[in-house]
């Protein structure tokens, strides 16, 4: 049978699954710790933002994280990675998974910002009043009320980053990170069968976000109870 | 200080040429009073006549652009206060009530207390349930904002204020946004503090309710105070024109 022996080649000898094994091991760490660079750089990015759109103060750090924004948003991930990579680390011997988290956890963040700066945009302002007349200063009053309510709100949107973040990680092969891709690109190199472990990551990658998406649903469900 | 029947009344605080202006136009000019304590002051007078924005420059949630605020001897309006710090000792009821409302009605009633004022959460715990108890609201203690009434919400938000053992109640019309059977809880929850002579500055269009417990009424009409009395002689005798229009109007 073809497919057994295909499956034989591509998986089992030379110990071959484990490039798709220690390929997913990268793609989580790297996503996972991006995505934590993501949300610190995107919350304080928001609040300077929503900060300077409510108040007129912060004018220099607005100008400074628009200018971020401009930036990452307007040039392609890969491109970034490549900078960091073979540019700012250039002279610097680095783990390549420790770029690949800097590189996707400063272009998330720029996403995360806006995110998060709508959500917080959307709150009442009757609930800063309500804050600063109790005697929380204004940071106290963001954290304590205003960004658990704006990180309710924008929760769906936030996963959804997270997800296409998830996928954007495929690209890290550019620096030579063996990551998921990666992993199987170098199986289908080696014995010039494309179809299965290509098939196998994108099956791979279809279950986590399967995942991801199904336990977002749930604590999306989970705040939103806890209102009613 | 003494006040017009002659008791010695402690000088809580001074407004002095208080004024307030949004581009070229003022919303106050030039308010002054004073405010002494176990005064239950209301503030009432047409849509747009500033008395809202009066109160909200009170705690400076609204920036007044000249003017000062004393309070208890500090000036509040001195860009080198620390007007938290007083803010904590002036309470405000919002007219929407401004529940937290990802939070239990507990939580909102102790956040300020455990996060502001350092108290242990069973201490805040405690006090925040013998308020509740006392506006009879004890068995919504872990309800959510969205599954109480607006009364309901609005005597939480009273005690929210109260948690914090403010000096000074500020309520920004309390009963506005409330459906009509839901006033009069409010209104008894304000009666019970006025009696327990809690200084309360409120601004409102319920000149019945004004009637019944003030003992100091403002009229204000664009911005200025047009009179300013006790209350008997305030509704008895109204002197200028348009309070005695105002009055035939809405009593």
């Amino acid at each position: 049978m073809t497919f057994l022996m295909d499956f034989k080649q591509n998986f089992i000898e030379e110990d071959r699954w484990k490039f798709i094994l220690n390929g997913l091991g990268v793609t989580l760490r790297v996503t996972l710790f991006a995505v934590l660079i993501g949300i610190a750089i995107g919350f304080v990015v928001a609040v300077i933002r929503a900060t300077y759109e409510k108040t007129g103060k912060l004018v220099i750090c607005n100008f400074l994280a628009n200018v971020y924004l401009t930036v990452i948003r307007g040039t392609p991930v890969v491109v970034q990675l490549l900078i960091i990579y073979f540019v700012i680390f250039a002279s610097v011997r680095v783990d390549k998974i420790f770029v690949a988290i800097i590189a996707f956890g400063i272009n998330s963040g720029a996403y995360v910002a806006e995110i998060v700066r709508s959500g917080i945009m959307s709150i009442d302002p009757g609930q800063m009043e309500a804050g600063r007349s109790l005697g929380f200063n204004y940071i106290e009053t963001m954290w304590y009320i205003i960004i658990p309510q704006a990180f309710k709100n924008v929760l769906p949107a936030l996963g959804n980053e997270f997800i296409v973040l998830l996928k954007e990680t495929s690209v890290a092969g550019y620096i030579a990170l063996e990551d998921l891709t990666k992993g199987g690109d170098i199986i289908r190199s080696q014995t010039y069968h494309p179809f299965m472990p290509l098939l196998a990551v994108a099956a791979i990658y279809l279950a986590i976000v399967m995942l991801l998406s199904f336990l977002l649903k749930n604590l999306e469900r989970r705040l939103r109870n806890s209102e009613r | 200080m003494s006040d017009k029947n002659g008791n010695d009344k402690k000088l809580l605080i001074s407004v002095e040429n208080l004024s307030k202006r949004y581009e070229d136009l003022y919303a106050l000019y030039n308010v002054s009073i004073d405010i002494y304590k176990g005064d239950v002051i209301f503030i009432v007078g047409p849509s747009g006549s500033g008395k809202s924005t009066f109160l909200r420059c009170l705690n400076r949630l609204e920036e007044p652009t000249s003017g000062n605020i004393i309070f208890d001897g500090t000036d509040i309006t001195d860009k080198k206060t620390d007007i938290n710090k007083h803010r904590q000792k002036m309470g405000m009821v919002f007219q929407q009530f401004n529940l937290f409302p990802h939070m239990s009605v507990l939580k909102n009633l102790i956040l300020g207390p455990v996060k502001l004022q350092n108290k242990s959460k069973e201490e805040a715990t405690e006090e925040a349930m013998a308020l509740l108890d006392r506006v009879g609201l004890s068995d919504r203690a872990n309800a959510y904002p969205n599954q109480l009434s607006g009364g309901q919400k609005q005597r939480i938000a009273i005690v929210r204020a109260l948690c914090m053992k403010p000096d000074v109640m500020l309520f920004d019309e309390p009963t506005s946004a409330l459906d009509p059977e839901m006033v009069g809880e409010v209104l008894e929850v304000m009666r019970e503090l006025a009696k327990e002579n809690m200084t309360m500055v409120v601004v409102t269009h319920e000149i019945a309710f004004a009637k019944e417990i003030a003992n100091r009424v403002i009229f204000m009409a664009d911005g200025q105070i047009e009179e300013e009395n006790d209350a008997k002689e305030f509704f008895e005798n109204p002197k200028s024109e348009r309070l005695k229009n105002f009055l035939a109007k809405v009593l």
